[in-house]
């Protein structure tokens, strides 16, 4: 198991509990996609695991090494974690290359990074993350020059710059057509296939859910109601995540 | 099927109230300036007549005039350039998003209103009995106060930009200084050229008064004429600061426009 998620708890300032005991383990190499509607607490449970936010109980065990808790080194935390974003989140006004460099952000000093310098094997290693997702040739454009699904392609080469142990992907393709959509989830299977790096992927929708994901968690209102294959995935567990009101 | 619209909330007792309440204000104020609106209409001719005769121009003034205004630009220019390495820290340390700390960003607005609420003209007679006569006051008054402007204008960008990458970078591992450095600047810096475009023009119309103090510039020419009675040389000074102020004006809004 590379990730241990063990009765982790989320409330927010304000009283909404997000998780309540959660439990996943995640072995190495899985895509695993986490189903639910919004609201169920996905967002928030990736989150808690690169400590964007800060859980208020339980456990996250990577590779057999606890990292929730006060006095860890956070950036050596998130640099094991590549994120992809709903939104793509790339810097417009930066180039392509640029926007995939900031995923070396992690490695680097400070204070050459400030001159907005990186070393030449970090130029080589996002170029070569660019070819991954066919998007070298556009190295040197403005990323807001790319359409949606070009914009999370380099979203995704910005994640695979880290050298990432996981990629946590937050709804990727939610503002993404069906057919577009599917290339985007494509392109991660395949990287992260070829990589070997861990996938957790958030998504609402069932079909794109059973067509890429190995393993498949369902959420609803902050708790696992669903752990299983995708030919598991019954109309009736379906209605649990979906339409089950409170308990 | 018709469509049915809620009804529209009309004029309530309150607003009246409020109205005739800010109306009744106005009218208080003017008292208070001393409005007398007959002895302006009087005084119009007089004012016509001064512009009468600086009619015509005398142009051959415009030989002594280059230098100063030349000089005007220049102060207009390390105004701003200091506005900016006084604004920029302190916008910085200003915006919510940048510093978490609140002592940090109140000691930051606290400054940037000291240097705001005291205007160029008041800085530039505390900067020449400093440093002398000459545009090298000028230029730090007019720094001292725009950076006081830009900084509060600074830290308003910042605080406008889309916190999606910001987010993204930081869960790359990025440090807080370089996620400023590549989230946080690259989306204000569009909105940082145009604020400084913009003062710069202001900035040349506000060289051209700081002479009045002995802080160099055209100014010092202009208060000269007047007190000569010399209006012909009076009306080349006026119409050559209308001329660089159009210029400036003009370039700046083409400039902003190619900015995106």
């Amino acid at each position: 198991m590379i990730l241990r998620i063990k009765g982790l708890s989320k409330v927010y300032p304000g009283g909404t509990q997000a998780l309540s005991s959660v439990d996943i383990d995640v072995p190495a190499g899985q895509f695993l996609v986490i189903l639910g509607p919004s609201g169920a607490g996905k967002s928030t449970l990736m989150r808690c695991i690169n400590r964007l936010v800060e859980p208020t109980s339980g456990q996250i065990v990577f590779e057999s090494k606890e990292i929730t808790g006060p006095g860890r080194d956070l950036r050596a935390t998130r640099r094991q974690f590549g994120m992809v974003f709903q939104q793509f989140n790339l810097v417009k006004r930066l180039s392509v290359l640029t926007n995939v460099l900031t995923g070396r952000l992690g490695y680097r000093s400070v204070l050459r990074s400030l001159v907005y310098s990186f070393p030449e094997g970090d130029k080589r290693i996002a170029i070569e993350c660019l070819a991954r997702v066919n998007m070298e040739r556009k190295a040197f454009q403005r990323a807001d020059t790319l359409s949606g699904g070009e914009q999370q392609r380099v979203a995704i080469a910005r994640a695979l710059a880290q050298e990432p142990k996981v990629i946590l992907a937050d709804e990727p393709v939610a503002s993404l057509d069906p057919k577009i959509a599917r290339q985007v989830l494509t392109y991660l299977r395949q990287v992260a296939k070829e990589l070997g790096i861990t996938v957790l992927c958030n998504l609402h929708q069932v079909d794109y859910a059973r067509e890429f994901g190995e393993r498949i968690v369902g959420m609803s209102r902050g708790s696992v109601v669903f752990d299983g294959a995708a030919s598991d995935l019954s109309d009736q567990v379906l209605r649990k995540i979906y339409y089950e009101q409170a308990a | 099927m018709a469509a049915v619209l809620p009804a529209r909330p009309g004029w309530r007792l309150h607003h009246i109230v409020l109205a005739a309440g800010a109306i009744a204000f106005l009218a208080w104020c003017a008292d208070g300036v001393n409005l007398r609106p007959k002895e302006l209409a009087g005084a119009l001719p007089v004012i016509g007549e001064y512009f009468a005769r600086m009619w015509p121009p005398k142009w051959e003034f415009s030989a002594v005039l280059w230098k100063p205004a030349l000089e005007t630009l220049y102060i207009a220019l390390w105004g701003n350039v200091i506005a900016l390495l006084i604004g920029l820290p302190l916008g910085l340390c200003a915006a919510g998003n940048v510093v978490k700390s609140l002592a940090v960003r109140s000691a930051a607005k606290a400054i940037l209103n000291l240097l705001r609420s005291i205007s160029e003209l008041i800085w530039a007679v505390f900067f020449v009995a400093a440093v002398g006569l000459g545009p090298f006051p000028g230029a730090l008054a007019l720094g001292v106060n725009f950076g006081g402007i830009l900084g509060r204008l600074y830290a308003e960008a910042l605080e406008n930009i889309d916190p999606g990458p910001v987010e993204a970078l930081a869960a790359t591992g990025a440090s807080r200084l370089q996620v400023i450095a590549y989230a946080m600047l690259p989306q204000a810096l569009p909105q940082f050229v145009t604020y400084n475009l913009y003062w710069f023009e202001v900035g040349v119309r506000s060289a051209t008064v700081l002479g009045m103090v002995g802080a160099g510039g055209i100014g010092f020419e202009l208060v000269t004429t007047i007190r000569l009675f010399e209006w012909r040389e009076c009306g080349v000074v006026l119409l050559l600061i209308l001329a660089m102020v159009t210029v400036i004006d003009l370039a700046s809004t083409y400039i902003r426009s190619r900015i995106y």
